[in-house]
């Protein structure tokens, strides 16, 4: 049987009695992608950094403790892990806990710093994901109950799309949004990548990049707008 | 309109739903307004969950198996989020006054007649009695159990070595348990295996996971 997705088809499925990943060459790729920065981050070490004051000489060295490096390091690699499985997920339910698994990861990236503004900044963007997830989960529950599954593959082969799908589709959006802290929350993330240890910060970009991307995916196949 | 509610359902369960999801948007509204209006960080944090208590209750609304997969993961992530922000509200607190505090701030101080002369034979009991259970529930109750045991004991103390092991074996069963989860999905035909190991396996685990409580409660009873 020749199932396709959004004109492209699919190359395989795993299904894991009720979980179901699907690949096309669309979220394949992204899978991909998002395995390999998991992985250059995972042999990578951090970097330092130097801040200047205007007027003085009094240049300061920012480095990582070995510690906070090694937890930093594990907790990017989780995120990196958690982009991949919402990428290849043939589930709703599955990609909301994913996305939900990247906001606390996020939080827990920068959570062990040691500056006050960055400290600061983690804490709205905490705020942001917890009041986010209302949304995240309510989306998904609305599109259950109106479609009857949260299998992608099943609701890509309703014929029909409800008012209400495309209620629990906006609701759905708003929370990755909030969660992943892009578009309109994106002002407390900034402010983040401002502590030291570069290469793992970069994870918290490319997961809400990545996610952003599945998620419109998800979307157009609930809601059949061609 | 298209209609997916079976008919064994009844329709005050069906006309109810879209009500639920209205009360739920409410909720959520008011949670966000109190939130726009304080200023204050730990009040805010609070009223954060009014808004994950409207999340609970548009997918309670649904009302199906599904929904149940939804909610309790829902609630979990909830829970740790607000673990996660307040661990950072604290350090941010610690770093700005200068001054670190403890998890647990003060020991905890039970000086009851009941510690020294209630029986042991109790704990024995409630560890029966959950082992005959199994599962959640079980854990719970045999935990109690181990958890009053411990307790009783504190006077004469207990050997630190014995319920550091306990914490390793809750370790192993709460693998034993995900294995469990991982035979249900990739060989559906060995269910019952996999049932039996997941069944054990969180019925040890939260059983010992109880039991460490009374660890924690040892150890601040030793302080003082």
């Amino acid at each position: 049987m020749v199932v396709s997705i959004l004109g492209s088809q699919i190359i395989g499925i795993i299904p894991l009695g009720d979980i179901v990943f699907y690949m096309t060459s669309f979220n394949l790729f992204m899978f991909a992608a998002a395995l390999a920065f998991t992985f250059i981050i995972a042999i990578s070490k951090t970097e330092t950094q130097v801040e200047a004051e205007f007027g003085t000489l009094g240049d300061r060295q920012l480095t990582v403790a070995k510690k906070e490096f090694k937890f930093r390091r594990f907790l990017a690699i989780i995120c990196g892990l958690a982009t991949a499985g919402a990428m290849v997920t043939g589930d709703v339910f599955d990609f909301t806990l994913f996305v939900c698994l990247i906001g606390i990861v996020n939080i827990g990236i920068v959570g062990a710093v040691k500056q006050i503004d960055v400290l600061d900044a983690a804490f709205q963007y905490g705020l942001i994901a917890m009041i986010a997830s209302t949304p995240l989960f309510a989306g998904a529950a609305l599109i259950l109950a109106s479609a009857g599954t949260v299998s992608i593959l099943a609701i890509n082969s309703l014929t029909y799309t409800t008012p209400m799908m495309l209620l629990g589709s906006i609701l759905l959006f708003l929370g990755v949004a909030g969660e992943t802290g892009v578009a309109p929350f994106f002002a407390t993330k900034a402010e983040m990548f401002r502590t030291p240890g570069s290469p793992f910060l970069l994870i918290i970009h490319l997961s809400s990049l990545l996610v952003i991307v599945r998620v419109i995916e998800i979307l157009l196949i609930i809601n059949k707008p061609f | 309109m298209l209609v997916l509610v079976p008919p064994v359902v009844s329709p005050v369960v069906v006309a109810i739903y879209a009500p639920a999801v209205i009360v739920g948007i409410i909720v959520a509204l008011i949670g966000l307004f109190g939130i726009s209006i304080e200023k204050n960080d730990l009040h805010v944090l609070i009223l954060t969950d009014i808004v994950g208590i409207a999340m609970l209750i548009i997918v309670a609304a649904v009302g199906t198996d599904l929904a149940e997969s939804l909610i309790l993961p829902g609630l979990v992530v909830e829970l740790a989020e607000i673990l996660a922000i307040c661990e950072i509200l604290m350090s941010r607190e610690m770093r700005k006054t200068g001054k670190s505090v403890a998890l647990i701030p003060t020991p905890l101080n039970f000086d009851m007649e009941i510690l020294q002369t209630a029986p042991v034979f109790i704990a024995v009991i409630l560890v029966i009695y959950g082992a005959f259970l199994s599962g959640f529930t079980g854990g719970a109750i045999a935990g109690g159990g181990i958890l009053f045991y411990v307790m009783s004991l504190t006077v004469r103390g207990v050997p630190s070595s014995l319920w550091e092991g306990i914490a390793g074996a809750s370790g192993i069963a709460w693998c034993l348990w995900l294995m469990g989860f991982l035979v249900l999905f990739v060989f559906p035909n060995y269910w019952l295996l996999g049932l039996m190991l997941a069944a054990f396996g969180v019925f040890i685990k939260v059983a010992f996971k109880a039991g460490l409580i009374g660890v924690m409660n040892r150890e601040e009873f030793r302080k003082e």
